[in-house]
């Protein structure tokens, strides 16, 4: 059946028009305790939307299984449920501060306004008593101007993207303690505890319900938009998330009734678009081999991304990949201790004055920031009440100097992804500068700088490459073909991050390396480190860590049954594949001895944690450390 | 993981008939004068040796024959190669090709860089020798061992 291709719709009455949008979340309402808000909030988004376009937004016969969520352990499964609509996946990129979407319309890539004409819509959800509304329509707002100290009242949560499926020991964590909503940590290696203030009452929520409730509203926009419902969509990620938070924005769009198509890193979206465009300039050489070589950075409010690709004829590889926690928002943070000293003294404790004192120096702050990258230099002049006042003149140099420590880090990510890349400088055709961060003069002319060269890439648009890369994955993973080849596109993916297993006590033996094409399948050799070991513990982790515990973990297993034998005798092979649908699955076994003694191997799909990623690990690792530890099988043994 | 088996089964005949095709040629070619056809077909080597590279996603093939190279191919023909071969074997084009896809990147994984092809080119003879497969349980059993290419991450 495809409803959306019947010739004339049938209108339905305003009440059933969303009823799909009931059936992901009656079907997951055991994934946490707060969904029945989730379910009011989509009540009055279907009273308002309905209300919005009863003549222009009615589905034909919409039937549930249209909007039939996967459970987690498929949602980024390979069994994808046949598509029953012609629908293209639409672009999503989720900013820490701004959002946008953008969907293929046939020709080209366009991107979606909301009503107040905006295509970068500000990243928030609203709690106001029962009503919950998220930063794409901005409806909680007064008004426009207000918009920025309504976020900062406390009853908005934003910068989700810097929560999402992080422990509370995570110092990005730790960091937006001082943001105006409440952030509770323990520091064991937990989820961090967040709440919105409503009614002067903490009201608790997670970063998945905050982002579902915003790509819920994001979705309902889009069909407005195309008339039509919207299941599939390609989503940016930063490049140093981990697969764990990977999951965690499926599970957001999965709530929202998103299908994840794809998650691509931003930088990676970019490098497309770019390849796009050298496929269109140069038209006449397809498939001749030349190649160029672009340098992609991207810095955002919450995270900072580096790419290195070579494209030619269409196809982009991805040759490195590196990412780091810092953006914006640390740099705001920077520059609001810096003019206010006694920032964290002051402001210990959230109460409803320094929430507004709080709200006032950022807007202020922010501004200035904004300004300054037009300007030599700036005044920060804000009354913060109680007889508190900051009245601060910033120049480049010192706006430099406060935030030095964040320019060093985006200078160790280029640096990192050349030297992964095995390129210099010189090899560098272009420097492709994204990102709200890449206005600021010193990020551009320390990109620039390393790279040796004098100007940027001039034919992207710094904040909306992103989501237009996307789209442009969107729909091609969507099967749709373009006659003038725009569409005639490969981008050959690489994993950001080591994974491996623990090894050795504490080590990580990493058997799929960073920047390793996917799909991909490695294998690694390990033995037993006791006489008799008849039981080994597979701890996965994913990161750039020496050790394992710096790294993030991301499952767990046995292998039982191990045949008795000399401790560094018994051969266990441990493979890790990434499939096709970047889904990570880890085989474990013995192969030496051989024999029908010897037990089953074992497959498990990662992630397998849920929660608890710090206090697990080291639980593990005092319990079974020592007794169920394995070691890398030296080389000289190797077969 | 179907198709895996089959695969192996077809390489070996296909690589049988090339190494095997001048020989019979000979053999063929003085008895019967209604062989002219099938002479042309065997005696033009480039068409054949690509048709093997492609057809059969050789399991057992050199790097080169993956990519339909020859040995002394330079570093662009290898690149032009990978990626007009990637543009077919991508699991994103050919959905299920992964297992293709990861072995025409090891080739080009070998091939692209200067050491780890000069290393292959030396001891070229010792991985086909060392190809004999080791059982594998499991998903072992339905592809063989590949070679862990050291240098594999890089381009």
């Amino acid at each position: 059946m495809q409803p959306g291709s019947s010739a004339s719709p049938l209108l339905l009455p305003p009440s059933t028009a969303f009823s799909p949008l009931h059936s992901p979340l009656r079907s997951r309402s055991h994934c946490n305790c707060s969904s029945p808000r989730l379910r009011r909030s989509i009540a009055k988004h279907r009273r308002e939307v309905a209300r919005a376009v009863t003549v222009a937004f009615a589905w034909p016969q919409m039937s549930e299984h249209f909007y039939t969520v996967a459970s987690d352990s498929e949602t980024t499964g390979e069994d994808k449920p046949q598509q029953s609509f012609p629908d293209v996946a639409i672009g999503i990129d989720i900013g820490t501060s701004k959002c946008s979407v953008a969907v293929w319309n046939g020709n080209q890539v366009e991107l979606l306004k909301n009503t107040r004409n905006q295509k970068g819509m500000r990243s928030y959800v609203m709690f106001k008593d029962d009503t919950l509304s998220a930063g794409v329509t901005g409806a909680a707002a007064r008004e426009n101007g207000h918009e920025e100290r309504d976020i900062l009242s406390g009853s908005a949560i934003f910068n989700m993207k810097r929560l999402i499926g992080r422990m509370d020991t995570d110092e990005v964590v730790q960091a937006s303690k001082s943001l105006p909503f409440l952030v509770q940590t323990l520091g064991i290696g937990v989820r961090p505890f967040i709440a919105a203030l409503v009614n002067n009452m903490w009201r608790s929520t997670t970063p998945e319900e905050v982002l579902a409730i915003f790509l819920l509203e994001l979705k309902a926009l889009v069909e407005m938009h195309l008339k039509h419902p919207v299941r599939n969509a390609v989503l940016t990620i930063p490049v140093s998330f981990s697969r764990f938070q990977q999951t965690r924005i499926e599970r957001a769009c999965a709530m929202a009734g998103l299908h994840v198509l794809r998650l691509m890193p931003e930088p990676t979206a970019v490098a497309l678009l770019y390849a796009q465009q050298q496929q269109q300039f140069m038209h006449d050489n397809m498939g001749s081999g030349i190649e160029k070589i672009a340098l992609i950075f991207n810095m955002g409010a919450g995270y900072c991304d580096a790419a290195v690709a070579a494209t030619a004829g269409g196809v982009s590889q991805i040759r490195a990949l590196s990412g780091c926690t810092v953006g914006g928002e640390d740099i705001l943070q920077n520059i609001m201790r810096h003019a206010l000293p006694s920032f964290d003294s002051l402001y210990a404790g959230q109460t409803m004055d320094r929430i507004k004192s709080i709200g006032l120096l950022r807007i202020a702050t922010q501004d200035a920031i904004h300004k300054l990258a037009n300007q030599d230099t700036v005044e920060i002049n804000v009354d913060l009440g109680n007889g508190h006042k900051v009245s601060k003149i910033l120049d480049h140099s010192e706006f430099e100097q406060v935030n030095q420590a964040i320019f060093e880090k985006c200078e160790n990510i280029i640096n990192q992804c050349l030297i992964d890349a095995k390129l210099v400088p010189e090899d560098i055709n272009d420097v492709i500068l994204v990102g709200g961060c890449s206005k600021i003069p010193r990020i551009r002319s320390l990109v620039l700088g390393l790279c040796k060269k004098e100007i940027s890439y001039k034919n992207i648009d710094a904040l909306e490459a992103a989501v237009s890369g996307a789209a442009l994955e969107g729909a091609i993973a969507s099967g749709v073909t373009d006659s003038s080849g725009s569409l005639d596109l490969l981008t050959i993916q690489a994993t950001p991050m080591n994974l491996g297993i623990r090894a050795g006590g504490d080590s990580f033996a990493a058997i799929i390396p960073r920047n390793t094409t996917v799909p991909a399948r490695r294998d690694m050799l390990f033995t037993t480190t006791h006489d008799n070991q008849s039981e080994a513990l597979i701890a996965v982790y994913e990161g750039e860590g020496e050790r394992a515990e710096d790294n993030h973990l991301l499952g767990y297993f046995k292998i039982t049954g191990i045949p008795a034998a000399p401790k560094e005798t018994v051969e266990i092979s441990v493979c890790m594949d990434i499939d096709a649908s970047n889904v990570l699955r880890v085989f474990a076994g013995v192969v030496k001895p051989q024999g029908p003694a010897v037990p089953p191997f074992i497959e498990v799909r990662m992630p397998t944690l849920d929660d608890g990623h710090g206090w697990c690990g080291q639980a593990l690792a005092k319990m079974y450390g020592k007794t169920l530890d394995l070691a890398v099988l030296p080389k000289k043994l190797q077969p | 993981m179907i198709s895996a088996p089959l695969l192996r089964v077809s390489a070996a005949p296909n690589r049988a008939a090339a190494v095997g095709a001048p020989f019979r040629l000979r053999a063929t070619a003085s008895p019967s004068s209604g062989s002219r056809p099938s002479n042309v077909r065997c005696a033009a080597p480039p068409p054949a040796a690509a048709a093997v590279a492609s057809s059969a996603v050789s399991t057992a093939a050199t790097p080169y024959d993956v990519l339909g190279l020859r040995a002394g191919a330079t570093a662009r023909e290898i690149k032009a190669a990978y990626r007009r071969l990637a543009r077919e074997r991508h699991p994103d084009v050919a959905p299920g090709a992964a297992d293709d896809f990861v072995r025409l990147h090891d080739a080009y994984a070998t091939l692209s860089d200067p050491d780890s092809r000069a290393r292959y080119d030396r001891g070229a003879v010792a991985p086909a020798a060392g190809a004999a497969q080791r059982p594998r349980p499991g998903w072992g059993a339905a592809r063989p061992r590949r070679r862990t290419w050291e240098t594999d991450q890089c381009w």
